[in-house]
């Protein structure tokens, strides 16, 4: 029997290289500069030896915020030494995948949380559940950051992002409105701002998980809901865009804007908004030369907004868990890792103790965003996917959401295309 | 018939010596022992890292291998599931055209364009050798680097749209936004990376041409044109089968520029096959689906090859 599985396993790797390999011939999309380490294999004590974290941060503010965990884990663990390894964003998963194939991979894996069940069914991330119950500050962290797959917990987030209405205030001030309350207040300034020679809003429709990350707030305000998905819900959301896209409000080169690159847009200052996140707040601050502020999304009754964040979970074939339940006790879990992470890159803490401290309350940027999480919040990815489904019902939602700003199709056909996808991935 | 008395009089000569000819005959199969022993680490690597993997790709095609079963297996048997399933949500079908398309234009750009700046290569001068420098730069600049300036440039803010804006449009061109344009785009991107190789290969088979040929045509009065038509174009017929043939697997094999460029968008306008199989297994995680998109691109691309090795012989000959 073990004979089988682990000839499977090697198979499995074999044929997920195979085709990577011929899929994905001729292309590493950055993937040359990217070879992960291999795991650290020495035994050693629980706090001493070298921790390998495999990470996708690329931005400068969030790499060092990497370096901020290694300085924590390092002092708090004498002997521990933290190796911090990139891998791109886009690569992230298949590495993850095919490294647990071969029975390697990292100690620590900082990820997209909402790919937690993706990760966990593939064997690619440990259990967490002995850990955790032994966790004395386990309290702190709300249940919405925890992610369990088939009653196992595989990741804990140690941040929430999530997305918000940035605005101009010198545009909003020349075309006489205040910040949006209302998607009837938003469209009112769409109009006037793009009516003024300014540009509308910016946000990504690029035709993947993050297409439907922000597509999602918009879609939901119009009743459409993983729970009970509905043609009607999701095409009324989808002609909201539609008309953006019509009225000029909304560029249709956006469906090959990431959300990196519709913010340098706002930050610029040609746009009066930007449905953006929380972790760009170092950006705008950098970059924007001129007054900025930030509102919730104006969703109405029905809106949810998800709260995002990277999950952080240990290798399911790390040589030393214990060591890397140190590393994340010792950053990412802590108080100062929370406050770091709030402080560096804007993001909001997950730990009650961290979030309660003067320096987030007294936050202006962030406190619109602690206000969606009591608004709109909703768990991402919705418990209503099939842990095995996220990916695709990601994927599926997020062409629909693509097709429309960028006219493949209209808002009828692709809710239909995407409700008719939904029914057979939801179950 | 030189030849055939020359091997005449050797098969006599060997006749009448018996000991040297079995002493000939060992060492030839020492050396082809020796030849055959030289073979094996290529044949094992090929084996290793092209034959077993194709065979688990076509393996996995006819299995449901999920990120869920990928390492741990069983892996369930469901015939031509996979095939038929991408069909059925209209995935394959669109895939396929688009594929042809991106083919057709890659083709016959990286064709013509190939040819054209070969022809004008083959003058000696500095602007020459600069422009093969040039190409040569091009062409050796990794599709990511290459997509993402062009990317850039094909933005809505890029030099493109700036010089067309300049020449007096009011909007500017969706290069990479819109449905149709996006397709074509992307393909006259990867056009435009093939065209250095293919003017390399075009422009070896031009220098092979002994100049007395043009100066004779010269004399005859033939102008430019008719150097090309009637001198450069039957001179690279031969070489020109089998870039063909290698140009339509490049083109088959779109991937990256659309990776880069557009993620397949907007919505699934640009999904090629090769694409379609990445967003399959490596989005959406059904490893088994993708291998099947793979192992169609794959027979496709075999075709082509089996056409490539008949033209390589046909000219060998």
């Amino acid at each position: 029997m073990k004979k089988r599985t682990l000839h499977t396993r090697m198979a499995g790797a074999a044929a997920l290289v195979t085709a990577g390999a011929l899929v994905l011939a001729a292309c590493s999309p950055g993937g040359d500069s990217a070879a992960p380490a291999s795991p650290g294999t020495a035994d050693s004590p629980a706090t001493e030896g070298t921790v390998t974290v495999w990470h996708y941060f690329s931005d400068p503010q969030q790499v060092a915020l990497m370096e901020k965990y290694a300085d924590l884990a390092e002092a708090a663990n004498p002997g521990m030494t933290v190796d911090n390894v990139f891998v791109p964003y886009d690569q992230m998963n298949s590495q993850l995948i095919s490294a647990a194939g071969a029975g390697s991979g990292p100690d620590v894996v900082i990820f997209n949380g909402a790919e937690a069940a993706t990760l966990a069914l593939a064997g690619a991330l440990a259990p967490l559940d002995d850990f955790w119950s032994d966790f004395a500050d386990a309290n702190q962290f709300p249940d919405s950051v925890i992610h369990t797959v088939n009653d196992s917990m595989y990741a804990v987030q140690g941040y929430v992002n999530l997305l918000g209405l940035w605005y101009n205030q010198d545009i909003l001030d020349e075309i006489g409105v205040h910040p949006p309350t209302t998607m009837n207040q938003l469209e009112d300034a769409l109009a006037k701002a793009v009516e003024a020679n300014h540009g509308g809003i910016t946000l990504s429709g690029l035709p993947n998980s993050q297409g439907e990350w922000q597509g999602f707030p918009w879609l939901s305000a119009a009743g459409f809901t993983y729970d009970n998905p509905t043609e009607d819900a999701l095409t009324a959301g989808l002609d909201r865009v539609s008309n953006w896209v019509d009225q000029g409000w909304l560029p249709q080169e956006a469906v090959n804007w990431d959300q990196t690159v519709p913010f340098q847009q706002f930050a610029a200052g040609n746009f009066a908004f930007a449905a953006n996140g929380n972790w760009q707040m170092g950006t705008a601050q950098a970059d924007a030369n001129f007054t900025f502020g930030v509102v919730p999304l104006p969703l109405g009754s029905t809106g949810q907004v998800y709260l995002g964040g990277e999950g952080a979970g240990i290798g399911a074939n790390s040589a030393h868990p214990e060591l890397a339940w140190a590393y994340l006790t010792a950053s990412y879990l802590s108080v100062e890792g929370n406050l770091a992470a709030a402080s560096l890159v804007g993001s909001l803490p997950a730990r009650a103790d961290a979030a309660a401290d003067d320096s987030i309350a007294s936050n202006e940027l962030l406190k619109p965003f602690a206000d969606t999480i009591t608004q709109f919040g909703a768990k991402y990815p919705s418990a209503a996917i099939p842990p095995e489904a996220v990916a695709d019902v990601q994927l599926r939602m997020g062409q629909a959401w693509s097709a429309v700003i960028g006219r493949q199709h209209s808002p009828a056909d692709a809710a239909r295309t995407a409700i008719s996808a939904l029914n057979n991935l939801l179950g | 018939m030189t030849t055939m008395t020359l091997g005449r009089r050797e098969t006599s000569r060997a006749d009448r010596r018996p000991g040297r000819q079995l002493r000939g005959d060992k060492r030839a199969h020492k050396n082809s022992l020796r030849r055959a022993v030289f073979l094996i680490p290529g044949i094992a690597l090929l084996g290793l890292l092209g034959v077993y993997p194709l065979i688990q790709l076509v393996w996995m095609a006819f299995h449901r291998v999920t990120n869920a079963t990928i390492n741990t297996g069983p892996w369930e048997w469901v015939g031509l599931n996979n095939f038929t399933q991408g069909f059925q949500m209209g995935e394959t079908g669109p895939a396929i055209s688009r594929t042809l398309i991106v083919v057709a234009i890659v083709t016959l750009l990286g064709m013509i364009g190939g040819f054209a700046a070969a022809a004008a290569l083959r003058s000696s001068g500095w602007w020459s050798s600069a422009l093969l420098a040039l190409m040569v730069f091009v062409w050796a600049l990794p599709p990511v680097v290459n997509g993402s300036v062009w990317k850039f440039l094909l933005s809505d803010n890029g030099l493109v749209n700036a010089i067309v804006m300049g020449l007096g449009r009011s909007a500017p061109v969706p290069f990479l936004y819109d449905t149709h344009w996006a397709l074509a785009s992307v393909a006259f991107v990867g056009a435009f990376a093939v065209i250095p190789f293919n003017a390399l290969v075009f422009r070896a088979a031009l220098l092979a041409i002994d100049p007395e040929v043009f100066e004779a045509a010269a004399l005859d009065g033939t102008n430019k044109w008719g150097e090309v038509r009637h001198i450069m174009i039957p001179s690279v017929r031969p070489t020109s089968l089998v870039l063909l043939v290698l140009t339509m697997v490049y083109a088959f094999r779109s991937f990256d520029f659309i990776f880069v460029m557009t993620y397949g968008g907007p919505g699934t306008a640009t999904n090629t096959l090769p694409f379609l199989g990445f967003l399959q297994a490596f989005a959406r995680f059904n490893f088994g689906y993708g291998a099947a998109t793979s192992v169609l691109a794959v027979v496709g691309v075999f075709v082509l090859a089996v056409i490539y090795a008949r033209s390589i012989r046909k000219e060998e000959a």
